[in-house]
């Protein structure tokens, strides 16, 4: 329905006055809604013009296309190396003939195929790591890729899991290694999963107790209790590795228990635990009843490192390929708006509400600005307190599987690249490569990154799995 | 008047030749086997007598009650009723019970409605109406009908107890000391209005009792029954028939005028001496 | 006359025990403090108050509601009760509707089989002593310990609920129909017997009415555990319903709001006893 006339509609005259029936101009309509729109709403409109300029459009089709090509080449020295053989043009053609799912390369050019099942459930845990998946909802990027997608808050990462397990969700919020852990059957059936995009870098933090300001050594930390929200996350391994690296063995010095995030605050608050390290906004709401300090972001202890993901089952994807491209298309566009710093203040308004996150709008607005408060008395500036990176390097995915092969989640050999490529990568563009005839060194293609100072050069995986010296004992 | 007895071998005689409504033949119930509770029991009932069945407690005549009604099986012996024989509880052998056994939640009409329409399911609601309002004034308690049990008095609840007995028109009635819980005066009146009920509707009926006055009241015949005993000497004597005393007192007897009655105090003396005495040792 | 003067006289005394804990309430919890005025501090500091939420005049609930705050939350929720924002955000009466909407198939799910059962096993020594390790073990296990194994199997969160429900709340009504056929006095099974009652007619009118009242108050009891089933279960699950609104309110560490729930909780519960205790009153006799 129009919202200023309605020319088309067969059940009502055509009036040239404003079609709700009453009596004024369309202006007056326009200012008597804006006049009653709660700051959520004027937030939601004002970001969905924004969305709908041209300039925005050129950027989020460059965003996703720079994406895919990360999705495609997740080695980006591969990458290098196959452009230069055949040039831009030959490549974007070559991609888009020998696709099976040609549909993502399409994307890019807004042409879509049509959609094997418009009504979706996406599952999400009320955290700033979800931004992306949430936004798209109010912002209407699903809505404009063809979809009817309910985002559903879900009560805890277990309950994730069996939802996407036994097909309720359709896709969901994951944490990182989570789509790993399941498609390795650790902690659950083995159900192949995928990640479509990293959500979210950067945006946790460990929070301590205010008891502790005199206590920001982490050599003092023996006999903590410290809370994480899941095994298979980041913010275990994060943890475990920082205390390792200050020479605290995280299975033996001090508890490391698991609790849903919303809880944490309140478990901090009543003693049961001397700090967590945690996804915002909890960290912020800490500091904001006063409770808590921030003591470090984790941002600084592996910059750009991934937090959460959006992802779904390999079955899903194999099923409904249109729908997948089209789901995909959204949550990136709301990545890229997600991304630029301009438009973070009015996302909070949006996501803050009931529906979605239901933390106050100021706690939310400083995790996405990254001008905070830290707990301590001070307003700290850190932009990229928070980012919005769909597609991290490969690399990364090796990461998380050598911390869980150094913590005992994982058993036995791993291969790690075989693992790390079948989950974090969407298509398996080297073999179509091969069939195309373009020949290709497997290479050392991974990026190497350098965590808490160490580097980590994911060639050499199986022996940086094994070099530290606490975990635990195969 | 010279007293009425019949010893139990002449009891057991007529049991052959007599063309009786209810037989019982030689009914035996042991809960030890070799320690009966009585044996050799052997009676009959005509149409239209009155029979009233007098021991000490545990001598078995609830237990020949039960029988005959069908809710308790004997250890050896056969009871017939009207060529068949009993072996189970059925509509023809109405009971009623030591305590009313109404059923609370609900009322007078509708307990009494109950057995009506257990006995002529085919019977519509105005039929069924018609009976139980007719068997409710025959007690006498018209003025109840639609109260449940616990608003009544004992002796009200024992006469819709009857009442619900009679009103299935059953071939005989059952009796199990259906007055014992009452207290005299009570007593006294549902007695009377028993007896001219029994008139009127020529019932069939055995009962247990444990007063005298009330069997020589009511009964044509009072059977007399002793209980099973340990004898000097090991051994053991089941409990049984003893005897049958044959009420020779008027019909139309009253009980203000009973103990005014001719042979009324030999007939008493002679069962309360049997019961002190030979009915029972120790 | 001495009824009334006593329910009078109760009801007054619960009035006094209700303001004087309400005021123990008010006299305990600080009212939200306002922020102080911006006078001789920094930019930085102002700011830092700012984010914390602690702007000159603004309010900031800290610490236990008060008790008004929360009349005034109450009252906020119950004056739109049935407001739908999606998925997430719906009205209170809505999530109570989806919460009783799934007690009332848990319990009738779990009355269809503990009356028929318990009919049987209370007629049955064998049966009930067939039965009764079953029983006995399966009765204490807590809806929290088969929410789990509910959600692997039936995999659909709405069915774990009511199965859960079910798998609660059957217990004392089983055994209390067991118990309440199996002491059906002897007297009136004997005058179904010579009366020539059928076994159904006897079941239906006999045993049923008998042991109807000790059947209602099992029923009672299942009902209670069915109400605090599906508020724990719907804290686990999420989604729709009373329970889910409590987690969520407390994921926003909004107390007023968990305090309201709460109260909400406690009213629809007395108010689903109050139902049955009408229907056992109807089925009560005296002996």
């Amino acid at each position: 329905m129009s919202e200023f006339f309605d020319p088309y509609n067969a059940e009502r005259p055509l009036m040239m006055k404003c079609s709700c029936g009453r009596d004024h101009t369309v202006a007056q309509h326009q200012a008597e809604i804006q006049a009653e729109e709660s700051g959520a709403a004027q937030a939601t409109r004002a970001l969905r013009e924004r969305s709908e300029t041209a300039e925005f459009e050129a950027y989020s089709n460059e965003f996703i296309e720079a994406t895919l090509m990360k999705a495609l080449f997740p080695q980006d020295e591969v990458r290098r190396r196959f452009l230069r053989a055949v040039g831009k043009g030959t490549a974007m053609a070559a991609i888009s003939s020998v696709l099976p799912v040609a549909s993502l390369q399409a994307m890019a050019q807004d042409k879509k195929g049509a959609l094997e099942k418009t009504k979706l459930k996406i599952g999400f845990i009320p955290i700033t790591c979800a931004t992306p998946l949430i936004m798209a909802k109010p912002l209407g990027f699903y809505d404009k890729q063809g979809l009817d997608v309910e985002v559903i808050k879900t009560a805890g990462w277990a309950l994730i899991r069996d939802k996407m397990i036994n097909k309720e969700y359709d896709a969901t919020h994951f944490l990182s290694p989570m789509p790993l852990a399941i498609s390795m059957g650790a902690g659950s059936n083995a159900v192949p999963m995928n990640v479509a995009t990293i959500q979210n870098t950067n945006g946790q933090a460990i929070t301590l107790h205010n008891k502790h300001k005199d206590k920001r050594d982490p050599k003092q930390w023996k006999g903590f209790k410290f809370a994480v929200p899941f095994e298979f996350s980041m913010h275990n391994f994060l943890l475990r590795y920082y205390l390792a690296e200050a020479g605290i063995n995280p299975d033996t010095d001090v508890q490391i228990r698991v609790v849903p995030p919303p809880e944490m605050v309140a478990n901090l608050r009543a003693g049961n635990i001397d700090g967590y390290l945690g996804p915002d906004p909890f960290n912020q709401r800490a500091v904001y009843d006063e409770i808590g300090f921030l003591h470090i972001l984790t941002k600084d202890l592996w910059n750009g490192h991934p937090c959460c993901a959006f992802g779904t089952s390999a079955e899903f994807i194999q099923q409904n390929p249109n729908t997948f491209a089209a789901l995909y298309r959204a949550v990136l566009t709301a990545a890229a708006m997600a991304r630029q710093s301009k438009n973070r203040e009015l996302i909070a308004k949006v996501i803050s509400t009931q529906a979605y996150l239901n933390q106050p709008e100021t706690v939310v607005a400083q995790v996405l600005t990254g001008r905070f408060a830290d707990g301590l008395g001070n307003v700290v500036n850190v932009p990229d307190r928070a980012d919005f990176d769909p597609m991290p390097w490969q690399s990364m995915a090796v990461w998380m599987l050598t911390q869980m092969q150094r913590w005992g989640y994982v058993k036995g050999e791993v291969n790690y690249n075989q693992i790390a490529e079948r989950v974090f990568l969407i298509t398996d563009a080297r073999k179509h490569m091969k069939d195309l005839g373009m020949p290709f060194e497997a290479g050392s293609g991974y990026k190497k990154h350098t965590i808490m100072g160490k580097e980590f050069d994911p060639a050499k995986a199986a022996q940086y799995a094994k070099s530290f010296a606490i975990s635990k004992a195969a | 008047m010279a007293l009425a007895t019949q010893r139990p071998a002449a009891a057991t005689a007529q049991v052959n030749t007599m063309p009786g409504f209810l037989k019982v033949e030689h009914l035996a119930k042991a809960y030890q086997v070799d320690k009966p509770v009585f044996a050799d029991v052997s009676f009959t009932i005509a149409q239209g007598e009155f029979v009233c069945i007098i021991g000490h407690s545990g001598c078995g005549k609830t237990t020949i009650l039960n029988v005959l009604a069908g809710l308790d099986t004997a250890t050896s012996g056969h009871c017939f009723m009207d060529g068949r024989e009993i072996a189970g509880p059925s509509l023809e052998r109405g009971v009623v019970f030591q305590s009313h056994a109404l059923m609370p939640w609900l009322t007078v009409r509708q307990n009494i409605a109950f057995a009506v329409m257990s006995r002529w399911p085919d019977w519509n609601k105005a039929q069924t109406n018609e009976q139980v309002e007719k068997f409710v004034a025959l007690v006498g308690l018209s003025n109840a009908m639609d109260k449940k049990p616990s608003q009544l008095s004992g002796g009200m609840k024992q006469r819709v107890g009857i009442a619900r007995a009679f009103a299935i028109q059953p071939k005989m009635l059952l009796l199990d000391e259906p007055f014992g819980a009452l207290d005299a005066l009570t007593r006294g009146t549902i007695q009377d209005e028993l007896m001219s009920i029994v008139r009127q509707t020529q019932q069939t009926v055995f009962m247990i009792t444990h007063d005298v006055d009330e069997a020589i009241l009511l009964a044509d015949r009072i059977l007399l029954m002793t209980n099973g005993q340990e004898l000097e000497g090991g051994g053991y004597a089941p409990g049984g028939m003893a005897e049958v005393v044959v009420n020779q007192l008027p019909r139309g007897r009253t009980r203000s005028q009973l103990h005014h009655l001719d042979g009324y105090y030999d007939m008493r003396n002679h069962i309360v001496d049997f019961l002190v005495s030979r009915a029972k040792a120790g | 006359m001495k009824a009334l003067n006593l329910n009078l006289r109760a009801g007054l005394v619960s009035l006094l025990m209700l303001m004087l804990f309400i005021g123990a309430w008010h006299l305990s919890t600080s009212a939200p403090s306002v922020g102080a005025s911006s006078a001789g501090l920094t930019a930085e500091e102002i700011e830092y108050a700012k984010l914390l939420g602690k702007a000159p005049g603004a309010e900031k609930t800290t610490g236990f509601p008060q008790p008004m705050a929360v009349v005034e939350a109450s009252w906020g929720h119950l004056s739109n009760p049935f407001y739908d924002n999606g998925p997430n955000d719906k009205g209170v009466g809505i999530q109570l509707g989806h919460s009783l909407a799934r007690v009332a198939v848990g319990f009738l799910l779990a009355m269809a089989v503990a009356i028929p059962l318990g009919f049987l096993i209370g007629m049955s020594p064998l049966l009930s002593k067939a039965f009764d390790p079953f029983v006995q073990v399966l009765k204490p296990i807590s809806p929290l310990a088969w929410m789990p194994l509910a959600l692997y199997t039936l995999k659909d969160s709405n069915v774990s609920g009511i199965f859960v429900i079910f798998i609660c709340s059957i217990w004392p009504m089983l055994i209390n129909t067991a118990f309440g056929v199996s002491a059906v006095k002897r007297e009136w099974l004997n005058v179904a017997s010579t009366l020539q009652v059928s076994p159904l007619r006897k079941a239906f009118r006999v045993i049923l009415p008998a042991a109807a009242p000790t059947i209602l108050t099992g029923m009672r009891i299942s009902m209670g555990i069915a109400w605090l089933v599906i508020v724990a279960a719907e804290m686990l699950v999420g989604g729709t319903g009373i329970g889910y609104f409590v987690w969520n309110e407390w994921n926003n560490l909004s107390l007023t709001n968990v305090i309201f729930a709460i109260l909400v909780i406690g009213v629809v519960g007395m108010l689903l006893d109050l139902m049955l205790a009408q229907a056992q009153k109807a089925v009560t006799y005296v002996e």
